[in-house]
């Protein structure tokens, strides 16, 4: 529905933020982001960041399990 | 530590042996990914992986293409989403229009339109606005830029549609509903919650291979639990509160009309169109545009796939008068469409 690319911020400037997705590189804009820094990953979809990510799958979907489990 | 060994997801799913159970896939690319990654050969033969309408292309009805091709014929530059180009209107699609010398500009983002419009003063351009939660804001974001700068050569052809009344118009078409992880990272997870206390089920899925897996598991085993259920298995991407900009974005530029689906029909209040302030951006009325009513093929079934009552492979159609090469439905040609996913993986075998 809404392909997402995930992406880490390499620099951010008046709204708009240079991403790195696997070395390529792309200007987008993170207007509706509250606070974005270099580092930080965010899913980019049509040009603007929409979400800021803040864990990695693999540790995600073992907590995910562990409530299942429990 | 426990002597017992866990099972893991893919062998929660394996080993279900409950009642018939139906997943909708609402969103096209969790359809594509869980037949590109092999997560549909973990399935035991009494789940049912069904797709749904989160193709934002699909559900785009006939006539909007038709209108988009009256604004190009009306001198009009088309600025859209590749996957746009090829869906057939009534007639004829926009590559067709682009071959006769009209003017289609791919882009992929509305930041790339509007930025074409800015550098050719000369042009009218309109932007193909199509989309759901996930993709309004960057639409609503230029509409508002454009009016803030005086940008007058820019406006939007306007298809939006959001989600939350989709969901109550299908929900007996499934038992448990996958969510779009990316559409609930904008609303956030509060409707999910409040369709779980309406009996509807449901698991908020990402997108990489353990992500998808984990989400059927949780999905699996929570229905056979036999309580309606709502699990947020994407949790580092979709906060409770979604993206709140975002939200308030969207209400500030859009608000909710009546809507077409293709395939659904009409869902009140179901789509999105531009507000009072924002009417100088409206295609329709800038270019003062007829009412414009498309006709679709009547052999093609991409509603009924839509609707999750039949699959790809039961249209007369698949594979062979319509492939991604000569696609009749929009279904087969979006990267996100059922009818595509299961034409390039085989999935009339399944």
């Amino acid at each position: 529905m809404c392909v997402g690319l995930s992406a880490k911020v390499v620099r951010v400037q008046d709204g708009m933020a240079m991403v790195d997705a696997s070395g390529a590189r792309r200007e987008v804009s993170v207007q509706l982001m509250d606070d974005v820094e270099p580092g930080d990953y965010v899913m980019v979809h049509a040009g603007i960041a929409i979400a800021k990510i803040t864990d990695e799958d693999e540790h995600e979907t073992d907590e995910i399990m562990e409530a299942l489990l429990a | 530590m426990s002597g017992e060994q866990r099972q893991t997801a893919a062998q929660i799913i394996q080993s279900y042996d409950g009642p018939h159970l139906r997943i909708m896939e609402v969103c096209g690319t969790h359809t594509h990914e869980n037949f590109r990654l092999g997560v549909r050969k973990l399935l035991p033969p009494q789940v049912d992986l069904i797709s749904g309408p989160g193709c934002p292309v699909c559900v785009t009805p006939v006539g909007f293409i038709d209108e988009a091709i009256w604004l190009a014929g009306h001198g009009v530059t088309i600025t859209t989403f590749g996957d746009l180009v090829r869906v057939p209107g009534t007639r004829q699609n926009l590559a067709d229009v682009r071959a006769n010398g009209g003017k289609v500009q791919v882009v992929y983002s509305p930041l790339d339109a509007l930025a074409y419009a800015k550098e050719h003063a000369d042009e009218q351009v309109a932007f193909l606005s199509v989309g759901f939660e996930t993709t309004v804001p960057a639409a609503c974001l230029v509409a508002d830029q454009a009016v803030t700068e005086g940008v007058g050569n820019f406006s939007l052809l306007t298809a939006n549609k959001t989600m939350p009344n989709a969901y109550a118009a299908l929900r007996d078409s499934a038992d448990v509903f996958l969510y779009p992880g990316h559409v609930h990272a904008i609303i956030g997870t509060g409707l999910c919650e409040s369709l779980a206390e309406q009996g509807v089920s449901g698991v908020l899925a990402g997108f990489t291979a353990k992500e998808l897996v984990t989400a059927l598991a949780v999905a699996v085993r929570k229905a056979q639990e036999g309580k309606p259920f709502f699990v947020n298995a994407y949790p580092r991407v979709v906060k409770p509160e979604g993206t709140p900009a975002a939200v308030a974005l969207i209400r500030k530029v859009m608000e909710p009309v009546d809507t077409e689906w293709r395939g659904l029909g009409v869902i009140p209040q179901s789509g999105l169109a531009l507000r009072e302030a924002y009417q100088n951006m409206d295609a329709r009325k800038k270019f003062d545009m007829p009412h414009i009513e498309g006709k679709p093929n009547p052999a093609c079934r991409c509603g009924e796939v839509l609707r999750g009552v039949c699959k790809p492979s039961d249209c007369p159609l698949f594979g062979k008068a319509c492939t991604p090469l000569r696609p009749v439905g929009a279904c087969m040609v979006s990267s996100e469409g059922a009818c595509s996913a299961y034409y390039q993986y085989g999935g009339d075998l399944l």
